[in-house]
């Protein structure tokens, strides 16, 4: 039974940190919303893993929110955004396809590295996925940095804190349930400020490439 | 209760009746005015328990707990949000912002002055979190104010760069909370700071010092930390000048409190040298990155800008110089607050006049506004840290603190790189006091009301600078206590 729950997690956590590499490969926008969306579906079901063999009736309301914020809000918001700018691909990140890979195996391997501490430390059978939940967080740090459209950027975001809210789940079963309810009302208006910003840039650049904002300098 | 109520009750109270006024009307700008005297009220007798010997608790769990650390804070914030309130736009006259841009004004940087008092009085370190998370979403709705293309780049740098530091400071949250679970099992009150720092002997050291880690580059990038400051410039510049005054003189401060907050942690579960190490590097990066910059600036915005990354160094770098130094780091943050949301406030004056932030295109300012150009006068000499200014009281202390920690080549560095800062600085000064106005500017300093806040300011820079008052030097002792070395 034990085994069983840790192998769930890790395949759930596995899975989340793939669908994070797709922002590094894929060039559209459609389908970066797909990989956010399946991530989310991931996370949802490790929170629900855990709940149950956890016997942790709290993070049934988790996954709920999660659910609802990351796998049904938060992905229709951003498909109407990307109708709207529905040709502007990540065409020339500033960094290419090929090294962008070779990183994040590299942030992924540091991952564990850091992790280690954690691992040794937790007697929970959830440890062995908070290596990858840390991979996740790294990557996604990458992908903000590396890709030149808003869009991509604010989907590079929103998995980083993905990527948080496993760590908590495997490492902790969880932040405090009021703590957590903060933290996704937090979440929902971060990113509907970085909405109405992506709608400000298109407005006064006409377009939302972010290379265009150089104009701020020393 | 009734103390916390009055200091976090009118940001929002002033919020919700600008909401509700549509269109917009002179009497909100008022009634937050006159509401934001009660927050400065309540932060007075959270100072008076503070001497009495008491720390005030409230709330369900000790919800809310205001401490010598958080009353500083909490002081300050509600100084700078006083200021704001009256001094923002929406009081009457023409203050070059239309009745909606002065609505929208009202409403957000209230809340944004109610998430940085709740950031400062709040027990839990995850609810310290969400505020703090919470003060970006709402400075941020305020920085295109006037949507430009300056603007709107400098927004999206803040809310990108600073919602990712957050992020990674929550990380960093939930790493904390990993190593205390794993030791006691969990727990209502377990994000309880006064229960972390209970239990914080105990800790597992590598943990908590990844930890930390993360929290110092995560709230470190909302105090302007090098090399996470990027944003800084940027937005303090684009800002309005109310906000940028908010930005500079509290935000910064609220965010190395959270640091201080798990700093304590830290050193009670592995001892001072960690923590220390971490604070000299990225302050000492942060002096030497804001020395340089000044040095090229031409914007007089940025100027000051750098000035409060400098400024946030030095506060760092004290804060790795044992009891000694963190004194010297929490009067500077006092100091630095009263001067830099003062200098702000000043800059937007000259920028109202000159229409532009460009130094080569402000001269002649004592000429055309002698009261508003001698005070940013003499604010520049406090900021660059000259006597009789309270900043040169702090920095004295700062440098015989580090001088007494044993450190003298890390002082002899961060006093040339003060140098470097104070020379360029005083460059920038001359050219803008002197020489004659540009022709068409006009002569006189147009509404004369909003100097005399900002002369109290001056007033308490000053009075900082001869002497320390018993009650300041009773708060900062009880922050050196807690924060316990």
């Amino acid at each position: 039974m034990e085994s069983l729950f840790s192998q769930l997690c890790v395949l759930g956590s596995s899975l989340a940190l793939i669908t994070g590499l797709i922002l590094l490969w894929r060039r559209g926008v459609q389908a970066y919303i797909t990989a956010f969306r399946w991530q989310s579906w991931a996370i949802t079901a490790v929170t629900l893993i855990v709940a149950y063999f956890g016997d942790d009736h709290e993070l049934y309301w988790v996954a709920a929110a999660l659910f609802v914020l990351k796998v049904m809000v938060i992905p229709r918001l951003l498909t109407r955004m990307a109708h709207r700018f529905a040709a502007e691909r990540e065409l020339e990140p500033y960094v290419n396809t090929a090294t962008s890979l070779v990183v994040a195996g590299l942030l992924v391997l540091f991952g564990y590295t850091i992790t280690r501490p954690l691992v040794a430390l937790s007697q929970l059978p959830t440890r062995a996925g908070m290596p990858l939940a840390m991979g996740l967080v790294l990557v996604s740090l990458f992908v903000v940095i590396s890709r030149k459209k808003a869009l991509t950027q604010v989907i590079g975001f929103l998995m980083l804190e993905n990527g948080l809210a496993l760590l908590a789940v495997l490492g902790t079963y969880g932040i405090p349930l009021i703590v957590e309810l903060g933290v996704f009302l937090d979440v929902l208006m971060g990113f509907l400020v970085m909405q109405i910003f992506v709608y400000h840039i298109h407005e006064t650049f006409e377009s939302i490439d972010v290379e265009q904002l150089n104009r701020l300098r020393h | 209760m009734t103390t916390f109520a009055i200091l976090l009750g009118p940001p929002l109270l002033a919020a919700m009746l600008a909401t509700a006024m549509k269109p917009y009307r002179r009497i909100v700008g008022w009634v937050n005015a006159l509401l934001s005297l009660g927050s400065l009220g309540a932060a007075v007798a959270l100072w008076r328990h503070i001497l009495a010997g008491e720390v005030l608790t409230s709330g369900p769990l000790e919800f809310l707990r205001a401490d010598a650390l958080s009353t500083l804070l909490a002081f300050c914030v509600s100084v700078v949000g006083a200021l704001a309130a009256w001094l923002g736009p929406g009081m009457g006259g023409d203050d070059g912002y239309t009745a909606r841009e002065a609505r929208r004004f009202r409403i957000f940087a209230n809340l944004f002055t109610f998430t940085m008092l709740f950031a400062v009085t709040s027990n839990n370190v995850g609810f310290m979190w969400i505020a703090i998370e919470a003060t970006t979403i709402t400075s941020a709705m305020l920085i295109p104010l006037h949507v430009t293309k300056a603007s709107v780049e400098a927004s999206w740098k803040y809310i990108l760069i600073g919602s990712i530091g957050i992020a990674l400071a929550f990380g960093g949250t939930v790493l904390g909370y990993f190593d205390f679970v794993s030791l006691a099992g969990r727990h209502e009150t377990a994000l309880n700071w006064t229960v972390l720092m209970a239990s914080a002997p105990r800790l597992h050291g590598p943990v908590i010092q990844l930890a930390f880690v993360f929290i110092l580059i995560g709230y470190g990038t909302k105090a302007g930390l090098a090399p996470m400051h990027t944003w800084l410039p940027d937005a303090h510049s684009e800002a309005p000048a109310p906000l940028s005054a908010m930005m500079s003189g509290v935000l910064l401060a609220v965010a190395l409190y959270a640091v201080i907050r798990w700093e304590a942690v830290v050193n009670a579960a592995v001892g001072t040298g960690f923590t220390d190490g971490l604070f000299i590097t990225l302050g000492v990066l942060s002096i030497v990155i804001a020395a340089f910059s000044l040095v090229v600036q031409r914007n007089y915005k940025r100027m000051l800008a750098y000035s409060s990354i400098e400024h946030t160094g030095l506060i760092c770098v004290g804060l790795a110089l044992g009891p000694l130094g963190t004194f010297a780091s929490m009067l500077h943050l006092l100091n630095h607050t009263l001067a830099k949301s003062m200098m702000f406030f000043l800059a937007g004056r000259v920028l109202h006049r000159y229409r532009t932030t460009e130094i080569a295109g402000v001269s002649g300012l004592l000429t055309t506004m002698p009261w508003t150009g001698g005070l940013f006068a003499a604010g520049m000499l406090a900021v660059i840290g000259l006597p009789p200014f309270g900043l040169f009281m702090s920095e004295f202390a700062l440098f015989r603190a580090g001088f007494a920690a044993g450190r003298p080549w890390l002082m002899g560095l961060v006093l040339a790189l003060l140098t470097v800062a104070f020379v360029s600085m005083i460059g920038h000064l001359n050219r803008m006091l002197y020489g004659a106005p540009a022709a068409g500017t006009a002569v006189g300093e147009g509404s004369a009301w909003p100097l005399v806040p900002l002369g109290a300011c001056m007033a308490a820079l000053v009075v900082l600078g001869l002497t320390l008052p018993a009650p300041v030097q009773a708060l900062l002792d009880g922050i050196v206590e807690i924060v316990g070395r």
